[in-house]
């Protein structure tokens, strides 16, 4: 069989950084992929929804998180542990417009990035898939988010606190479901499917609104590589509680820096001590002759 | 033969502490550790360790709190002795890598109670411990302003990165080196020979036989 020079190259290179890949968890390599900014995604226009809650109450019922109401919009319930998905609601006039919050699924995941376990990690088809069971409760993806998402289960005293959040309803996906909320959603104000395919709706949609709604934008093409959760506004992001320039926070770099720099300290001391047994041995022995 | 070892070195009650601080600082250690090594974070899933590590921060805040309470004298001393630094730990440091390398015994500084390199892991024991515990204490509470977990964290991990290669350091040269051949035994029975105590701290040996006189 002939090697060409690419897959030699490949192997060689393979070969060298194998020690270093252990280390880099396998989430890393895949978020660098482009094919992960395609996928699945969905799209949620502020413009259709109706404040109807029953996105809220189908992520409740599918995903067991207990019995509800339909909240107030007045005092709708902040995400929590057993609240994946709420509304943020805005008034307009007397009208409400409200966005649905939920996890954003980022190309580019701070979560996942500062996850020590592999909990949180890149499904292939682009969102932030979660596994409770690996699931640490060191709360590095909840700071570390630059939307805030991550809730924490959290005893004071004995610090076990287990993360939860919106999964994209990992395992309906898997079985080529739509998530739970988007096929609750009754005026399409929650879209599911492809990536590329939304983001031509979303442009649509707003080259529509523009003649009377020159504010409106999409959200989240370009952020963060690409959210795999969209939205058409019709107003900043910042009314409705999304920063404009979202970033993974410097700290995920300088930590990983750390990482890295510990690890190598740790095996050049190690080294460094059988070299100095050996060379203090023999000049020893030397010395008492 | 080897000489008896008859210079008393340690008090009981330190020996004590010492490894009470140790058992607790180990477990600390690799309850961390398997958070900031890549790879190994699967060990903390469903946060039992999370737990330990909280235990264990106890024991390791109020050994030495207590060791101090009922020991005020050798406390102070112990504060003095880790931040006076002087001209003769600068000469020791110059000298230390032929020394450490196996050099000429004699062409060491003679050194006191400890020598300038055990007093730079006394050094790092203090400053990365209160880094440890203000880090630790800010993660531990709820609701921090933005970026302040993320600093703790990182705070956190720099301290454990100085932590964790000083006591590789003090490890090996207590256990290993095959010139501390005294070093771990004197912190488990207290003693030493004379000829160590000669020759690995003689201003301390010295004054020590001095007193006797």
């Amino acid at each position: 069989m002939e090697i060409t020079r690419k897959e030699f190259i490949k192997g060689a290179a393979g070969a060298a950084g194998a020690g270093l890949l252990m280390l880099a968890s396998p989430a890393r390599a895949l978020a660098k992929d482009e094919s992960t900014q395609a996928g699945l995604a969905m799209l949620v226009d502020v413009t259709r929804c109706v404040n109807c809650w029953w996105c809220y109450a189908a992520c409740k019922e599918y995903n067991q998180l207990g019995e509800t109401s339909q909240p107030d919009l007045n005092e709708p319930p902040p995400l929590s542990a057993s609240v994946w998905t709420t509304l943020k609601p805005v008034k307009q006039g007397d009208a409400w417009v409200s966005r649905k919050q939920a996890c954003n699924h980022c190309t580019q995941a701070a979560c996942v990035e500062v996850c020590p376990s592999g909990a949180l990690s890149y499904n292939g088809l682009g969102f932030v898939q979660y596994d409770q069971t690996k699931c640490t409760g060191c709360g590095y993806c909840a700071e570390f988010c630059p939307f805030g998402i991550p809730q924490m289960e959290q005893g004071t005293v004995n610090g076990v606190a287990i993360m939860n959040k919106c999964t994209f309803c990992q395992d309906r996906v898997a079985q080529g479901l739509p998530t739970a909320c988007s096929a609750a959603c009754t005026t399409g104000a929650i879209l599911f499917g492809k990536r590329a395919d939304l983001i031509a709706t979303a442009e649509n949609r707003v080259a529509e609104l523009r003649p009377t709604v020159p504010q409106a934008s999409v959200y989240g093409i370009n952020e963060l590589n690409g959210l795999h959760v969209m939205y058409v506004l019709d107003d900043t992001p910042e009314t409705y509680g999304l920063p404009s320039d979202p970033q993974v926070p410097d700290a995920v770099t300088v930590r990983d820096v750390f990482r890295w720099v510990g690890t190598g300290l740790v095996a050049a001391a190690l080294a460094g001590f059988g070299l100095n047994y050996l060379v203090s041995r023999i000049r020893m022995t030397r010395g008492e002759k | 033969m080897a000489e008896a070892r008859t210079v008393a070195r340690f008090r009981k009650r330190t020996i004590w502490f010492h490894w009470v601080h140790t058992a607790a600082f180990l477990v600390l250690l690799i309850t961390g550790a398997i958070l900031f090594f890549p790879g190994l974070g699967g060990a903390a899933a469903g946060g039992a360790t999370r737990f330990i590590h909280r235990i264990a921060v106890v024991v390791f805040v109020v050994a030495p709190l207590a060791y101090a309470a009922f020991n005020p004298k050798v406390a102070w001393h112990f504060v003095k002795e880790t931040f006076t630094w002087g001209s003769d730990d600068y000469r020791w440091v110059m000298r230390a890598p032929d020394y450490y390398f196996g050099g000429a015994e004699d062409k060491m500084l003679p050194q006191g109670h400890i020598n300038t390199g055990q007093k730079a892991w006394q050094l790092i024991v203090v400053v990365t411990g209160v880094i440890f515990l203000v880090s630790g204490v800010l993660m531990w509470s709820n609701n921090l302003g933005t970026g302040v977990f993320q600093w703790a964290v990182i705070a956190h991990d720099v301290a454990f990165i100085l932590a964790l290669l000083m006591l590789l350091v003090h490890v090996y040269l207590g256990v290993l080196h095959p010139r501390m051949t005294e070093s771990l035994r004197s912190m488990l029975d207290g003693k030493v020979s004379r000829k160590y105590a000669q020759s690995h701290y003689g201003l301390w040996y010295k004054e020590t036989a001095d007193k006797k006189k």
